[in-house]
Parts: structure tokens; C-alpha cells; sequence
């Protein structure tokens, strides 16, 4: 074999490939597409999942099929996902926050940042500040103010070491010069309950959690610089004037790596066109959530922006 | 009252009532069927209701928890085996009764009587749960605590015949119990570095292991040994099979006064049918007017622990809806069903979701209502049924079924080696005499148990005082050690009794 037939058959060889990825991608969907959801059935990203998958019907050929892996934080589901063939109908839809946290605390090898493709982010889930409905506490800095008083003397509620919700609450102390001790509870409902139990002076969960439940709660101020797009009557605690990290939960669609880059670009116009949905935007508002749409570059350097605010927070945590 | 709107919405919905007698019926066969009991069913079936709305995943395992405590009755007064361990209080008079021709009369009895009781023990669970939930959501991790603390020491002072094999399998239930991440720190505990292990063991696959795969292997060896063991119906020689007012009437106070045995220890989680059974039992015969005949087939001692057999079910949902505690394996089950619905379990329930739960109860009632009607005309037929099927085909299909549902409820192979696991440990417990619920129900309870007492610890800086400060917390440590030093007391005394006897001989 000389030189010319070995270059021309190398061009034959790249040309097939390509081809062959071309065509992966241009008949794509042709299958079911598997959306793996790495928690149980019945949370926040799994409502925004199912509600994809119900509103995808006339948006995509194919249905999405929510597929949920629990475990680990989060882990358990991307650890399957990282390693699935990267053919378009493998995909995880996870709380970015929750991931990239539990990434960086956890023994794992899997890098939120650079072990997927960004495909989109169709929602975002806030954590704030909550206190019971007679507590004495009217506003952020009546918090403030008594935890400077009493150091360690308040006891705060979140949903487990590790998540979101405790990252922002550190941040939040941190932030601010004041020190609480924290109760962890199991999820957001036992939180929940025990806040409106007082059990706690004060909580951090998801600002959604607020819904149907104020009566019982009182929410003082949502983690970010602007209020929430659903909850529009907390306030922020960037409009306060109060310092804090800025640490929510993008839900995110990844798709393994090396997924063709066409296929991509159609899952994120397929779900740029699912999230204006109205249909969507009612299946999300029974929970106090809704649609936050970006597109994959944008929610790549949301997720890197936050990994930055978070890592002097976690350094403290286990590895 | 607003359990009259939800009966009236669930009798509107045929669909509905169709999935309730389904379950009534497969609950029958299952509590029937020697080996089986509701909760394993339940543990099997869970994956299915997965595609079911709420309602009808939850009213359909619910019912065949009550039909199942039910159909126990049918195995222990028709083939002198129990089949369910509450049922064997009613094998002490309800076989002998079966033995004289009369096993009709006393199926008849187990049926108005668990009916009786089911009911009371309902009727306690929708008058009370609005009032517990209302003040459940003033209690915080020290009650909580508290009352896993009664829970726990309750469940070892009914421990079985051997006190060192009771306590040592509730012990290896808490240590399984403890695999996985530290509820409070998150970190990890008995992981091994395996992944997988770091999600700590499922309910379910250990359910279907040790109750399920356990009792097949167990089988197995069973017929290895003896092959001649046929079980037969004693229902042919019946001289009469028709149950008069005259002779329900002296088993009526009994009835009432199981209901309510059984409803006051269902409220206590942990401790389930078996219990109430054995106690109202007991009561019963000391109390009767004929003791000389109990044991030796009188009705009245089938309808006392038949009655508060069931009554135990409808207030064990009590702790379970508003405080987020199983009571029992079937409560464990049913307390992931409704985590799989986006159902928040606990004070708040009947904040968000006060209809579904009387809707339940609703389900519940009309459960009792067909297991009650198909049991009093059929009960014979269902047990000629059961006898029908061959155990080299039964047993087999469970096998292979427990596989599948071990798999389908999470998608993950390691949950199937868990059961697998699982399964040989059961057998070998049963096989040494361990006490498979007390390990199952320990390890249903510890971790609910450790986590409540960190948060307790946390919320008042490492002080045990919390526990005695907080009224509540008080009363129910109170009420365990109570129990603790009554069956200390009670064991003291029988060792006396034991002691003297031997003297005298």
C-alpha cells in the first residue's frame, strides 16, 4: 500500500465517520428519548421532567421518558448517564445546584462542569429565608440583629448538609458575621414542617415551599439579587441591601459527551419551544415553580459562576 | 365530618370500587396462602402502582393490608396453619372448632368479627387523625424521638419466646439499618467505598428478600423433609355451617372489646396485629364466662382476636400520616408510596392533601365492606381455591415474581442482589429461630429514630434535658420505660413461678 492510497483511504475513513454522524443526527429523534431524572419521583425536578415530557408531544416525533435513578445525592443517576451511549436518547435533567454541589463534596469522578454537554436550562428552583408565622422576627435584619446579639444561640432548619439550601444558609451567616446552629432534616417537607412547628428560628428552603402555606410561614427574603418569577411577593436579598452567596439550582438538561453537536442543537430549540409553552408554565405553577429558560452556553456559565461563589462554603465539607 | 363527601366520591367512581374488590380478594388469597403474608404482597406489587393515580396505588395496597390481616384467619381455622403470624391466636380455638364439623361457623364468626374490629379501629382513625395531625405539628424531633424511644422498647418486651435471639435480631436490623450516609453529616457509614451501598439498603428488596425469597427457600427445604404433608379443608363434616344471633351474641363483647384493644395498640407504632391478637386473647379468656372451653373451640375466642387482629390497621395510619412513622412494615411500604406521588407525609399532610387522605379511609371502609361479604358467603371456596393450586407451581411463579419486582421498583440490579441476599438471611433466621419481624421492624424504625435524636441533640447543644423538659417527650419516654420495668416485673415473676414449680417437684 503506498502513501496516496493510505491518505485516501484515512479520507474515505473520516468521511464515513462523518457521515455516519451526520446521519445519526439528521434522523434524530427516530426513538423514545430516556430522560433520566437522578432523584425519586415526586420532587422539584422531577415535576419540571414530567412536565417536559407531558408538553413535548407535539414539540418533538418522539415521547420523553422520564426515567428516575435516585441515590447518592444526585450521583447515581449521572453516574449512569456519564457513561451512556452518546447517541441523543440518553439525557439527565438535574438540579444543576444540587449536582455541582454534591460533585464538589463527594468522592466522585464525575466534574459537573466538564463531564457533560450543556443541552439547557428549562427552570430554577430559589432557596430564601423563612421564619415561622409568629415569630418575632419581621424582617432579615431583625434575624441578624438577634443572632449578633446571642451568638450561636438560634437554631436554623434546612433540608441536609450538602444540598443547596444549606450552601445559601452558610452563605447567608457567613456573609453576614453571625453564627446558628443548623438542624438538617430529611428533604424539603420534613423542613417544612418542622419551621411551622417552630422547631427552629429560622429556615432555608426552596421559596416554591411558600405555596399554600402562608398561614403558617413567613418568608423574609429570597437568595438572589432579584426577586423570584413566580413567587414575586418575597423579596430579595439583593434589593435589601444584605450580602450573600449567590447559590440556586438551574434545572439543567445534560446530555453525555460526545452527543453530535446537531443533535444538541435540536434538543435545546426542542426545549427552548417546550418552556414558552403555556401548558408548561401551568403544569409548574401548582408547585410555586415555573419556566426559566437559557440556552446551553448560558447555563454552562451560570453553573461556572456559581461554583466559584461556592467553593470557599464547601471547602469545610467532607470530602 | 369529612369523610361523608370523600365515601360519597369514591362509591361514584366504579373504577375505583373495581380496584378496591380486587384487592379485597387478592389481600384474602395472599393472607390465606401459609408463608405469604400482606405485607410481602405489598412489598411485590409496589412497583405496579407506580402507573397508578395516587389514590387508587394507595386505597388498592391499603385494602390488602386490611383483606390480608383477614384472610390469616382463613388458613388458621381451615388448614390448622397460620397465615399470618396475628392469626394464630385464632387457630387456638378456631381449628379445633373446624375439627368438630364446624369450621364454617367459625369462619363466619372470624368474618363479623374482624369486621367488627376493622371498623372500630377506622371509625378511631377518622374521629382522632384530624386532632393528632393538629397537634402532631407542634411536635418537634425530642417528641418524635420519644415516641420511636416507646416504639422500640415496646417491640423488645414482645419480643418472642428467646429475649437474646429477639434482641440480637432487632440489633442486626439497626445495624443493616445504618448502611449508607449519616442522616446529619452526610457522611458515609459501612460503605465498603461501594457506590452502590453508600444509598443505604432499600425497604423494599430487603422486604421481598426476607419475608418473600426466605419463606420459598424455607419451603424448599420443607418439602425436601417431608413430602407427605398435606394440608387438608375440614369443612365437609359440617353438621351445621350457618351462624344463628343467639350464638354470635355471647362473642359480641369480646368483638368490642378486641376493636378496642386492637385500636389502642395500633396507635403505638411497632407493635401491629400479632400483639393485639395474643393480648386480646388473653384478656378474653380471663374475663369469659366459660374459660374452661377456650382452646378447645369456643367461638367467643376467635371473634376476640379476630377483632382486634383487624382493629390494629386503621389506627396504625395514625402515626404514620401525621408524624411520618411507620408502624409497621405495611406502613413502610405505604409511606414510599406516597414519597413516589410527591406526597409530603407528615403534620403538613392534612394541610396540602386532606382529601386524598379521607378519600383513603373512605377506600378503607368499603375494603372492610367487601373482604366482610366475600368472606362470609365464600371463605370456603377461597380456601378450596388456594388448595387448588399446586405449591410446585405457587411457589416457583413467587420466585421469579419477586425478582421482577425487586428490579422494576428502582430500576437497579443491585437492589437484586440485596433480595437475593436478603432471601438467605431470612431462611437462615427462620431456620435458627430469629425474630424476622423484630428485625425488620427495628430496621424500619432506626433510622428514624437516630435522626431525630441528632436534630434533638442539635436543637438544644448536646443537653439530654430536652427530652424531660418538653412535656410530651416526657410522657412518652415515660410510657417506654414503663413498659420496660412491667415486663421486667412480669419476667421476674415467671421466673419465681418457674423457680417454686421446680422446688415443689
Amino acid at each position: 500500500m503506498n502513501r496516496r492510497s493510505l491518505i485516501s483511504a484515512a479520507v474515505a475513513g473520516v468521511a464515513a465517520f462523518v457521515t455516519a454522524t451526520a446521519s445519526v443526527a439528521a434522523d434524530w429523534p427516530k426513538r423514545p428519548i430516556n430522560l433520566v431524572v437522578p432523584y425519586k419521583a415526586g420532587g422539584g425536578t422531577d415535576a419540571y421532567a414530567r412536565a417536559i415530557s407531558a408538553a413535548a408531544a407535539d414539540v418533538l416525533d418522539v415521547p420523553v421518558v422520564v426515567v428516575n435513578k435516585p441515590g447518592s445525592g444526585g450521583l447515581n443517576g449521572a453516574n449512569s448517564v456519564v457513561g451512556a451511549r452518546p447517541d441523543g436518547y440518553t439525557m439527565m435533567m438535574t438540579s444543576g445546584g444540587s449536582f455541582l454541589l454534591s460533585t464538589m463534596t463527594r468522592d466522585t469522578k464525575i466534574d459537573a462542569l466538564e463531564s457533560f454537554e450543556f443541552v439547557a436550562q428549562v427552570g430554577k428552583l430559589q432557596t430564601s429565608l423563612m421564619v415561622p408565622k409568629d415569630s418575632p422576627f419581621q424582617t432579615v435584619q431583625d434575624v441578624i440583629d438577634a443572632a449578633q446579639a446571642n451568638p450561636g444561640s438560634l437554631r436554623w432548619a434546612h433540608s441536609g448538609r450538602g444540598g443547596f439550601h444549606f450552601v445559601g444558609g452558610l452563605g447567608f451567616l457567613a456573609n453576614n458575621n453571625i453564627e446558628a446552629q443548623d438542624v438538617p432534616f430529611k428533604g424539603g417537607g420534613p423542613t417544612r414542617a418542622a419551621l411551622i412547628g417552630s422547631q427552629a428560628d429560622f429556615g432555608f428552603l426552596g421559596v416554591q415551599q411558600l405555596a399554600g402555606f402562608e398561614d403558617n410561614l413567613r418568608a423574609l427574603a429570597v437568595n438572589s439579587a432579584e426577586r423570584d418569577g413566580i413567587m414575586t411577593e418575597v423579596p430579595a436579598f439583593g434589593e435589601l441591601g444584605i450580602p450573600f452567596a449567590a447559590v440556586s439550582s438551574p434545572v439543567i438538561v445534560f446530555a453525555p459527551k460526545g452527543t453530535p453537536a446537531e443533535v444538541i442543537t435540536a434538543m435545546e430549540a426542542a426545549l427552548a419551544e417546550i418552556a414558552a409553552k403555556p401548558e408548561f408554565a401551568e403544569l409548574l405553577a401548582k408547585r410555586g415553580t415555573g419556566p426559566v429558560y437559557a440556552n446551553g452556553a448560558d447555563a454552562k456559565a451560570g453553573l461556572t459562576a456559581m461554583k466559584a461563589d461556592a467553593a470557599p462554603l464547601v471547602a469545610g465539607l467532607t470530602k | 365530618m369529612d369523610i361523608f363527601p370523600a365515601l360519597l366520591s369514591v362509591i361514584s367512581d366504579p373504577m375505583l370500587l373495581a380496584a378496591i374488590l380486587l384487592a379485597a380478594v387478592v389481600g384474602m388469597i395472599v393472607g390465606a396462602i401459609p408463608g405469604l403474608t400482606a405485607s410481602a404482597a405489598i412489598a411485590m406489587l409496589l412497583p405496579i402502582t407506580f402507573y397508578m393515580d395516587p389514590l387508587f396505588a394507595l386505597a388498592f395496597l391499603y385494602v390488602i393490608g386490611k383483606s390480608g390481616r383477614y384472610g390469616g384467619s382463613i388458613a388458621a381455622i381451615l388448614f390448622n396453619t397460620p397465615g399470618t403470624a396475628a392469626s394464630a391466636a385464632t387457630q387456638l380455638d378456631g381449628y379445633p372448632l373446624a375439627k368438630s364439623g364446624k369450621a364454617g361457623k367459625a369462619m363466619k364468626v372470624a368474618t363479623i368479627s374482624s369486621v367488627i374490629g376493622d371498623f372500630m379501629g377506622d371509625i378511631m382513625l377518622v374521629v382522632g387523625v384530624g386532632f393528632i395531625a393538629a397537634l402532631a405539628l407542634k411536635l418537634g424531633p425530642p417528641e418524635t424521638f420519644a415516641i420511636y424511644f416507646a416504639a422500640f422498647v415496646v417491640i423488645g418486651s414482645v419480643i418472642g419466646k428467646s429475649i437474646l435471639k429477639g434482641l440480637a435480631s432487632a440489633f442486626i436490623g439497626i445495624l443493616v439499618a445504618m448502611v449508607g450516609l449519616d442522616p446529619i453529616s452526610s457522611q458515609e457509614r459501612y460503605t465498603f467505598g461501594s457506590f452502590d451501598l453508600s444509598n443505604g439498603i432499600g425497604l423494599v428488596p430487603l422486604m421481598i428478600g426476607v419475608f418473600v425469597l426466605g419463606e420459598v427457600f424455607a419451603q424448599l427445604e420443607e418439602r425436601k423433609k417431608a413430602k407427605n404433608a398435606e394440608i387438608e379443608v375440614n369443612d365437609q363434616a359440617g353438621d351445621d355451617n350457618t351462624l344463628t344471633w343467639d350464638e354470635y351474641k355471647p362473642c359480641l363483647p369480646h368483638a368490642l372489646r378486641g376493636g378496642v384493644i386492637g385500636a389502642f395498640i395500633g396507635v403505638l407504632p411497632g407493635l401491629g396485629s400479632a400483639i393485639a391478637a395474643f393480648i386480646s386473647y388473653g384478656e378474653g379468656k380471663r374475663r369469659a364466662t366459660n374459660p374452661e372451653k377456650w382452646g378447645k373451640g369456643a367461638l367467643e375466642g376467635v371473634a376476640a382476636p379476630e377483632a382486634a387482629n383487624n382493629a390494629v390497621s386503621g389506627p396504625s395510619m395514625a402515626p404514620l400520616l401525621t408524624l411520618g412513622i411507620p408502624g409497621s412494615t405495611i406502613g413502610a411500604i405505604l409511606l414510599g408510596v406516597f414519597l413516589i406521588h410527591g406526597i409530603q407525609v407528615g403534620p403538613t399532610l392534612f394541610l396540602t392533601d386532606k382529601e386524598l387522605v379521607y378519600r383513603l379511609f373512605a377506600c378503607g371502609m368499603l375494603g372492610i365492606l367487601a373482604y366482610g361479604l366475600i368472606g362470609y358467603f365464600g371463605a370456603t371456596q377461597v380456601a378450596r381455591i388456594i388448595l387448588k393450586i399446586p405449591t410446585n407451581v405457587l411457589y416457583p411463579m413467587i420466585f421469579l415474581t419477586s425478582f421482577v419486582a425487586a428490579y422494576s421498583a428502582r430500576g437497579s440490579m443491585f437492589d437484586v442482589t440485596v433480595m437475593t441476599v436478603a432471601g438467605f438471611v431470612g431462611w437462615l433466621m427462620r431456620k435458627y429461630d430469629f425474630n424476622i419481624a423484630a428485625f425488620v421492624i427495628s430496621f424500619v424504625l432506626a433510622k428514624g429514630a437516630e435522626e431525630t435524636f441528632r436534630q434533638s441533640m442539635l436543637m438544644s447543644d448536646g443537653g439530654a434535658l430536652v427530652f424531660i423538659e418538653r412535656p410530651i417527650a416526657a410522657l412518652f419516654l415515660a410510657i417506654g420505660l414503663a413498659a420496660m420495668a412491667f415486663r421486667i416485673r412480669t419476667i421476674l415473676h415467671e421466673q419465681k413461678i418457674a423457680q417454686g414449680g421446680l422446688g415443689d417437684a
